[in-house]
């Protein structure tokens, strides 16, 4: 076990310090980086086929059989299922608050194995991932990727979800792991399903590729990032309007 | 007599000092009087814009689809910087464009608009909305902040952010919205650029696509 947490470590730090080497500071990240736009767009392609073909129809089902009850108790277990993810991640950022009640909650809700939230909601924890604490080591977001079947990402954020899978298998037992690959598909479902309504309308905008990249990138910067650089983000955009106004 | 001279110099001083004091005591308590008025008058347009919005998602549930737009646009136009969104959201492009070209694009971008309002208005009826913090930014600019929530706390709450600036008549409309970090300005600003870049500014081409998709 004690191996398993170096190996981790160690996979960690040289993940972070070799994306650290190319890359640069939070400066850069108002950039819509994309030098792979055409790749991009194809895979975007790929992704809204199968969306359409399969994911969307799945979903539609599964919110008209399955009772709200129900499906909220999934969408709770899958969050629950995430919270050492959370409590890691928010350990290695030094964010105690979090960490504490995010541990709490995990052990609360454990009791139900996450299926009912026994705090019903009041404790709001921030969801921490390894995309994160690399943000947090000053490494830069990159290039932004649309990944077949997972969707828009940026080339740290797909580095930490990748560790951050590598992460739960390591942490837990293989029976486990499989149950987590099991939850995988059940994730994306519930997800469609809760997002429905703005995935269907992204479809009918102008550029719908765009508009995912825009929308997935403001909102990661916004969830990720310090309140300096949302307030430098605004500064700028205020600047903008003013001269627009005049 | 030297140190009679030196008293009235020093009273002198001391009135010059005190009237001036006085003086910026008065224009400072203006300054933040109007200020403090300009985030009351920003809050307010919020809250009425809402208010507004709730009845008419209830009061127009019976209308035809078309009559019901109709009345959505009007209660948008009521609130929303249109022609300020329309030159936000197209950047440099906007100087090229010919007088038909704005009016086309403007009509696009509110027809875009009432059909996402549209679309979201039962929703949003049955939500509330709370205002929670407001603050002048810049010369012109005022952020009103909020968050809508579920009654019955089953959903979690979203915050938004308005950004508000007064036109000619001192009414303040609003600029732009940010849904949980997300501008509206920005990601319409994304899609038209990056459509007007591709076909080397050609206005028609972004209105043929953003009338299409109406």
């Amino acid at each position: 076990m004690t191996k398993k947490y170096k190996f981790l470590f160690i996979k960690c730090i040289t993940a972070a310090f070799f994306l650290n080497g190319c890359s640069s500071s939070i400066k850069h990240v108002s950039e819509n980086k994309d030098p792979f736009e055409n790749m991009n767009r194809n895979v975007f392609q790929f992704n809204k086929y199968v969306d359409q073909k399969i994911l969307s129809p799945i979903s539609k089902t599964y919110v008209k059989r399955v009772p709200a009850k129900i499906r909220s108790g999934v969408s709770n277990h899958l969050q629950w299922m995430d919270t050492p993810n959370t409590i890691i991640n928010s350990a290695l950022q030094s964010d105690m608050e979090n960490t504490i009640l995010a541990s709490v909650k995990f052990l609360l809700n454990g009791l139900t194995l996450g299926f009912y939230d026994l705090d019903k909601g009041e404790t709001v924890i921030k969801k921490r991932d390894f995309g994160s604490t690399l943000a947090r080591l000053n490494v830069s977001e990159g290039p932004f990727l649309m990944v077949p079947f997972i969707g828009p990402k940026t080339t740290r954020d797909l580095t930490g979800t990748i560790l951050d899978r590598q992460n739960m298998a390591n942490l837990s037992s293989n029976s486990i792991d499989d149950l987590n690959l099991a939850e995988i598909p059940i994730n994306m479902i519930d997800k469609r399903s809760k997002m429905s309504k703005t995935i269907d309308n992204i479809y009918l905008s102008t550029d719908p590729y765009i508009k995912v990249r825009s929308f997935y990138l403001q909102n990661r910067r916004n969830e990720i990032y310090s309140k300096k650089y949302i307030e430098n983000k605004n500064n700028n955009m205020d600047a903008e309007f003013e001269k627009l106004l005049d | 007599m030297l140190s009679l001279k030196n008293f009235w110099i020093s009273k002198k001083i001391s009135k010059f000092l005190n009237y001036t004091f006085l003086v910026f005591l008065i224009f400072n308590f203006n300054i933040t009087k109007s200020f403090s008025n300009n985030l009351e008058k920003g809050e307010a347009t919020i809250q009425q814009m809402i208010i507004e919005a709730k009845k008419h998602a209830i009061d127009t549930i019976k209308l035809e689809p078309s009559e019901r737009s109709l009345k959505i646009e009007l209660l948008i136009k009521k609130y929303i910087n249109l022609d300020f969104m329309s030159k936000a959201t197209t950047g440099t492009f906007w100087k090229k464009a010919s007088e038909i070209q704005r009016k086309k694009y403007k009509a696009a971008l509110l027809k875009q608009i009432v059909l996402n309002i549209e679309e979201h208005l039962n929703t949003l009826a049955t939500l509330t909305y709370k205002p929670t913090k407001s603050e002048r930014r810049g010369k012109k600019l005022i952020y009103v902040k909020g968050q809508i929530e579920d009654p019955n706390k089953k959903k979690a709450s979203i915050n938004l952010l308005w950004k508000l600036a007064a036109n000619k008549n001192g009414s303040f409309l609003i600029l732009d919205l940010e849904i949980e970090g997300i501008s509206l300005v920005s990601s319409q600003k994304a899609e038209a650029v990056s459509v007007l870049r591709k076909n080397k500014g050609n206005f028609d081409i972004l209105l043929n696509k953003m009338t299409r998709d109406n």
